[in-house]
Order: structure tokens, then sequence, then C-alpha cells
């Protein structure tokens, strides 16, 4: 390629490299009281609630919220004090103390209401009755939870009989809906009518029938102009029992799916409904819709079981559990690796390294670009440390053609055979290499769930770019860095074996 | 020498593996990193009413010192706003939380609960905190549960991709070297797991899986450097006539630069961000060593003396069956040439 060209193709990727990197690293304030904010692309990507990185007013990122549920009889050590205290103190006061002291029993740090729990006023532990039920409930609990798929979700029995429950802030948006909507417990009913207290149950119909010989499942859909739907899928009797009770449907008309005492779908209706499928909008998001579809089938499933009613109690905003500036402290190792090989690339191959260089950096503002616009991906420890396996992948691509560049010059080839036989001579390793580890990262993608799936995606994200990056990318830009030297040797660093020098073959 | 030493490394990594088993079984991972079984001590006021920014000072240190004369360690100490279940707001009530070891007795953690309520009233009967202010203490015992389904899938996706990967292997490079591929990865991730249950480094409750996966993955990147090396020197001159034995052990004395070189930048790199990121960080990099210091081991030492006797078994089966000796075949074209 002639200097000209190569010269304007080299400031095309200098400036493409200066913009990218503008982009994906740099936020500033500005306007009139700094009101307004360019958000780097680093700064919008979404982060695991692990990684803390403050910054802005007020702003933070990672943690996530908590919240306790306690099943119905089970009640904290402050609730019981809470209570006990606002009794007043006269005679009537003191009694009904008296009264409501008689009514719990202490078990570890919590207090339990003998008649719910224990069975009966003059029993003090919890009843193997109250322990079935509370297990059944754990796991319907575990299975809701599990299902969210998001990383960083954990669950955890407190004190025996009640649940804790963490959820990420950063990668989810419905974290409170997800407490409430989690915590109904019991049949699933419909209800046709004006309030959900007071309307007609018409599924099931009739008492020798369940709920699960009407509706067979719910789910959820995203229509291509982003509407979310909640999905109710009826059997045929399902469908003529509701065509049946809507026929006379007025304004003001309701169909409530009900979990219990709880109405998760409140379904305003005008007129007749007669299909096999509902589809429900609202102004539910992917993440509610798939809160509140499972916990309808998780409830459908588990019909009929004597399931314990919860409470969520109170919440808690948690930080980030790596510690406050885990991201800062991730973004300086980073650093300090990426010049500890640009200093071996400058080193080994002088300004070659320039042309790794270039590759490196767009091969990682791609990377950043993909983690950001990629919807389930996010950072973490994880997804960092497969951009920095991917990376490794793409040093030791170049790493492998500029040696056997380096052989060859040292065999007195010029240096366009030495580029184009390193080329020809690393084709199939570096393609068996990047497949097999595309291939590798992808399926465990395919078939894993959360951090396992993030970074199994990410490194074959980074796997594929590398290959584009050292099979492409760099050669081309060895190729138009190089006009601009006579000495290509020196650019390189690669000396001649001048003991063997043949004749003619030196034309450098 | 590479042949004769396969009996002892097999011995080497059986012990690991059964010790590993036996220490899995009895004991598990240590999952401390992510306490999923913990005991708290929870500290909760209203910061409306009474307590400053200074007040939640005295409060911690009032707190840190009555613990501290139970003779208690705080593993971890959070600072956390309470916020309304509804709405998300918060309600301006702050909970410190004093996480202890699962290992604390009930009796332990009841005892510094009492010694941590009785300082908190002296110290509001000094004057040291607010005396009108509202303090609760609580002592919890927490039970972590695992979300088995991403582990069982996360387990399956690796096989089913490690699988796949050595069909590739074989079809690229022989069917010797993807079992010899297959045996060093299967290898690799058992000896990393049996290494976290036999040390007991702490690690969070994620991490076995993902480190199996970056045994799997380190594992299969160095074998197949060694594969690369050896299709590479079984076309050259050197390496005509001689055994399976000699040309592995050479095949293995050239692509030793390449092998250590990888894991050495693996491993430099896990140890700078290790060393630069914060203690939460830390925990998951420099754990992530051993995976990679398990896939040197055997890429360098287990997998070919294994392969020595699956590429002779291989080679054996081929003349038997006066198939196309490829390796043979281009060695005569080489010398031909």
């Amino acid at each position: 390629m002639g200097k000209i060209k190569s010269a304007i193709c080299l400031t095309l990727f200098t400036l493409l490299i200066a913009a990218l990197c503008f982009i994906c690293t740099v936020s500033f304030s500005y306007g009139t009281n700094n009101v307004h904010t360019f958000n780097s692309i680093l700064r919008l990507t979404a982060k695991d609630a692990d990684l803390g990185a403050p910054y802005g007013s007020g702003g933070y990122l990672g943690g996530g919220y908590s919240a306790v549920y306690y099943p119905e009889g089970v009640i904290s050590e402050q609730e019981y004090a809470d209570n006990l205290a606002g009794y007043p103190d006269d005679e009537k006061g003191n009694a009904d103390k008296a009264d409501y002291v008689a009514k719990y029993v202490a078990y570890g740090n919590l207090y339990l209401e003998k008649e719910t729990v224990c069975g009966g006023s003059d029993k003090s532990e919890p009843s193997e009755e109250f322990k079935a039920q509370f297990d059944d409930t754990l796991k319907i609990l575990e299975a809701r939870y599990a299902s969210l798929k998001k990383d960083g979700v954990r669950l955890e029995v407190r004190d025996g009989f009640t649940v804790g429950v963490f959820l990420p802030k950063d990668l989810m948006t419905n974290e409170l809906y997800a407490f409430a909507c989690n915590a109904y417990t019991g049949d699933v009913t419909v209800r046709f009518g004006t309030a959900a207290d007071s309307a007609d149950t018409i599924l099931p119909a009739r008492t020798n029938k369940t709920i699960n010989d009407y509706i067979k499942k719910a789910s959820s859909r995203t229509a291509a102009d982003g509407t979310v739907y909640v999905v109710i899928e009826f059997t045929k009797e399902g469908r003529e029992v509701i065509a049946e009770k809507t026929a006379e449907a007025s304004s003001g008309s309701t169909l409530y799916f009900m979990i219990g005492e709880n109405s998760v779908i409140p379904l305003s209706v005008s007129e007749k409904i007669d299909q096999d499928t509902l589809y429900i909008s609202g102004s539910y998001s992917a993440e509610s819709a798939k809160i509140c579809t499972e916990a309808i089938n998780t409830s459908l499933k588990a019909n009929g079981q004597d399931l314990l009613e919860l409470t969520v109690g109170e919440a808690t905003v948690h930080k980030a559990l790596y510690g406050n500036n885990a991201l800062y402290g991730l973004y300086i190792a980073y650093g300090v690796c990426f010049l500890a090989m640009a200093v071996f690339f400058f080193v080994r191959y002088g300004r070659l390294a320039f042309a790794h260089l270039y590759t490196y950096l767009i091969f990682l503002f791609c990377m950043i670009l993909c983690v950001w616009s990629i919807p389930f991906l996010y950072i973490s420890t994880e997804t960092f440390l497969a951009l920095m396996l991917a990376s490794l992948f793409l040093c030791v691509g170049n790493v492998l053609v500029f040696e056997r560049a380096r052989t060859f010059y040292s065999q007195n080839k010029a240096i366009t055979v030495c580029v184009k036989n390193a080329y020809k001579e690393s084709l199939w390793t570096l393609i068996d290499m990047h497949v097999i580890f595309a291939a590798l990262a992808f399926i465990t993608f395919g078939i894993g769930l959360t951090n396992l799936s993030a970074f199994a995606f990410v490194f074959g994200l980074g796997v594929a770019f590398s290959a584009i990056g050292t099979i492409g990318l760099t050669r081309f830009l060895w190729a138009i860095m190089m006009p601009f030297t006579k000495d290509k040797g020196r650019f390189c660093h690669f000396k001649r074996n001048r003991i063997q020098v043949e004749e003619g073959e030196d034309d450098d | 020498m590479t042949k004769k030493l396969l009996p002892v490394w097999i011995a080497i990594s059986s012990a690991i593996i059964i010790a590993g088993i036996v220490l899995f079984a009895l004991l598990g991972f240590n999952l401390s990193g992510e306490r999923p079984d913990y005991k708290t001590i929870e500290v909760k006021y209203d910061v409306v009413t009474e307590i400053s920014e200074n007040g939640e000072k005295s409060l911690d240190d009032t707190v840190r010192a009555a613990i501290k004369a139970q003779k208690l360690e705080i593993v971890r100490f959070e600072s956390v706003k309470e916020a309304d279940s509804n709405s998300g707001s918060e309600t301006g009530n702050t909970v410190l939380v004093y996480t202890f070891s699962d290992s604390v007795s009930d009796d332990a953690l009841a005892a510094a609960k009492s010694a941590v309520v009785s300082a908190i009233g002296n110290a509001q009967s000094q004057g040291t905190l607010p005396g009108t202010s509202e303090i609760f203490v609580s002592a919890h015992v927490s039970e972590g549960k695992a979300f088995y389904e991403a582990i069982w899938r996360g387990a399956l996706g690796l096989a089913v991709g490690a699988i796949v990967v050595l069909v590739y292997v074989g079809v690229r490079f022989g069917i010797a070297a993807a079992l010899t591929g297959f045996t060093t990865c299967a290898h690799d991730v058992l000896v990393t797991l049996a290494l976290f249950a036999i040390t007991r480094i702490p690690v969070y409750a994620f991490a076995p899986l993902l480190f199996a996966a970056v045994a799997a993955v380190v594992s299969l990147l160095l074998w197949l450097v060694q594969c690369v090396k050896m299709r590479e020197n079984f076309k050259t001159k050197p390496f005509d006539g001689l055994t399976a034995e000699e040309a592995v052990a050479q095949s293995v004395k050239t692509s030793r630069k390449y092998v250590l070189g990888i894991a050495i930048a693996l491993a430099a790199v896990l140890v700078v961000c290790g060393g630069v990121a914060t203690a939460g960080v830390r925990l998951f990099l420099l754990p992530a060593l051993v995976p990679v210091a398990a896939a040197t081991y055997s890429s360098m030492l287990f997998g070919p003396a294994l392969h020595v006797y699956v590429k002779a078994a291989f080679d054996k089966l081929k003349a038997k069956r006066k198939l196309r000796y490829v390796g043979k075949a281009k060695a005569e074209k080489a010398k031909e040439d």
C-alpha cells in the first residue's frame, strides 16, 4: 500500500480509536451549574450487585435490596416489643398486655403465636404441621427467586422460620414488585365483579374440580412493538366458563386473577371474553411480567398444598459486597495489565507494537460496546475475567504470528514474504484456537445460567473479536504502518542472521 | 522418562481427587467468602430523631467494644439503610449489621447480644449516646440456600462444550489427541475442585463452578498448544522413525516454553488484578491461580505421559489395520523433498 493511502487509513483508525475511547470512558458535566451530564458507555453499562463505584451526586452503583418474609404467626423481636409498648399503662391495658404475652412464645430470635404455630395455647414449640408448611412455602419462594435467573439473587432462612431475600439493584428494575408478588401464596382463583374482596369466584367453577382443570399455565411475551403481555392459557372448560360469566360484562366489571387473597392481575372487562389464550397488557416490563407469571405458575403447581401466608417485613438497602470502590480497583488492575502488555510488545517488537495496540484498543472498545448494548450482559468480576482471558488470546495470537515472522526474517527473507508466510503458517493454528474456544464458550452460554452464562458469552464474544483482530486487523495495520520506515527490520525489532545471507534475499 | 512417570502422576492426581471428594463430602467447600451460613447482631436506630453522624460512630464503637469483650470476631460490618418495602423510599432508620462466622455458638451470640444491649444502656445513661434515642438490638442466624438449577446447568454446559471441542480436536489433530485432551480436561476440573475442598480456600458460593470452567478452558488451551506443536513436529525429519515416547518427549521439550509462557502470563494477570483490586475481588481472582496451576501441571506432565500410551495404542491400531499412517507418510514425503 502506498504511503498516502496508508497515511489516510492510519489517520482514520487513530480518529476512530480516539472517538471510541472518548465515548466509552469519558464522563463529564456541563451547562449552567453542571445540570447536564455526559455519561460514558462504561458508566451506563449495567453492573452487578457486588461491584461498588460511587459517582455523581448521591449516585451509587452496586448493592441491592433485601427483605424478610414473616410467615403467619411469626413476628420479630422488635415487633413484639413495639406491640407490648403500645398498650396503655392502665388496668385494661395491663390485662390486654398479659393476654398478648400469653399468646406468644419466644423462639430464638423470633416470637411465635402459640395457636397458629404451635397448635395450641399450652404448647411452646412449633408443630410438625407448621414445619412442613414452612418447608413447602420455602420451596415455592426458592422456585420463584431461582426463576429470576439474575446474578446476585440470594435467599436464606433466618432464625429458623423467616426467609431473607436479596435482589441486585442495578440488574433489576422491579425488585419491590418481586418482594410483594412472590409473597403471595395460596390457591389460584379467578373472580369476577367490581371489587376483589366482594367479587364472585368463577374459577374453579365446581367444588370437585381444581384450578388446573381450567387454567393450563401463564407465560409472558414481548411483542415486536415492545409491549409486554402476560399470557393466560385456558383449557376448553376454562374458556367456556370465562365466556359465560363475562357475557354480561358492564363498565366497571373486572376479572381478578387471585393467589390466595391477593389480586395479581385485575383485568377490566367490557365485553365477552371467549378465547383460549388471554393476552393481558398493562404497565408490565419483561421482568415484572415474568415475576407475575412465575408466581401464578408456582401456585398452580402447588394447588391444594397448605401453604403459609407471608408478610413482607422490613427492607434494607445494601452496598456492594466486594467493597465501595471495587469497580475502580478493577479498572486500575486492568490499567496495570494493559501497561505491562504495551511494555512487553514495545520492548520485543519495537514500533510493530503499534499495530497490536491499535488492534487491541479496537477489540477492547468493541467489547465494551457489546457488553453495554446486549441486554443480558453486565460488568462483573466474571465478565472482567472473561475479558482478560480473551485479551490474552489476542496477545497470544499476535505473538505467534510476530514470532513466526521473526524466524523467517532471521532466515534472510524479505519482510513482505515473512509477513505472508507467518500468516500462512499460523492461519490454521489461529483458526483452531479460536474455533475451539468460541464453541466451548457459546455452548456453555447456551446451557448455563446467570454469572457462568455471562462469563461464557463475554469470553466467546472476545474470542470472536480476537480472531478478527489477529487474522485480519493486525495484518492490515502492519501493512499500513510499515511504508513509513525504510528499515523494516528495525521497525519490528527483527534481526537478520548475517552469516547465512544469500544474494538477492535481503531486499529491504 | 515421560512414559515411566505416568504412574507417579496418576498416583498424585488420584490422591488429590480422592482426598478432595472425602473432604467435600464431610465439609463441602469453604464458602465463607459469601457467607452462605452466618450469624449477625443488628443494631437498629432511628436517625431522624436523635443520632447524628458522629453518634453512629459512638454507637459503632460501643457495640464493637462490647463484642470484643465477648471475644467474638466480626467478619464483616455493614451500615444499611432501612427502606419501605412497597415504595423503596428510605425510612430514616439505619441498621448496623455485625456479621460473625457460622461457627459462633448460639449461646455466645446471645451473650454478645446481651452485652451489646447493656453497653448501649450504659452509654445512654452516661450521656455518650442520646438517652432518648430508640436503639434496638437483635441477633439472627442465617442459613443460605443455593439455586441448584444454575449449578447443574452450568456443569452440563461445560461438559457438552468440552465434548464438542474435543470432537473438533479429534477431527483436526486425531482421536488420540482428543482422548488425551478429554482426560486432562476432566482431570483438571476434578483436581481443581479437589484442591478447593482440601485447602479450604475461602470462595464465593458460585466460584467453584466458575473455577471449574476456568480449569477446563485453560486445560484445553494448553493442550491445544501441545497438539499444535506435536502436529508441526511430527511432520519434520528429526521425528521420523522415533517411537511414540521419544516423539512426544521431544515435542514437549519444544512446546514447554509456550505452555509455561501462557501459564505465567495468565498467573501474572491474576496476581496483578488480585493485588490491585479490593479485598472482595481479590477473594475471587487469587483462587483462580489454582485452576491455572492444575492445568499447567497436567499439560506439561500428566497429559504428555498419558499421550505416549494413547498415541502408541492408536499407532499400533493403525498399523495393524493397514490404514494410511499419516505421520509416517508425511515424513517420507518430506524425506523425498
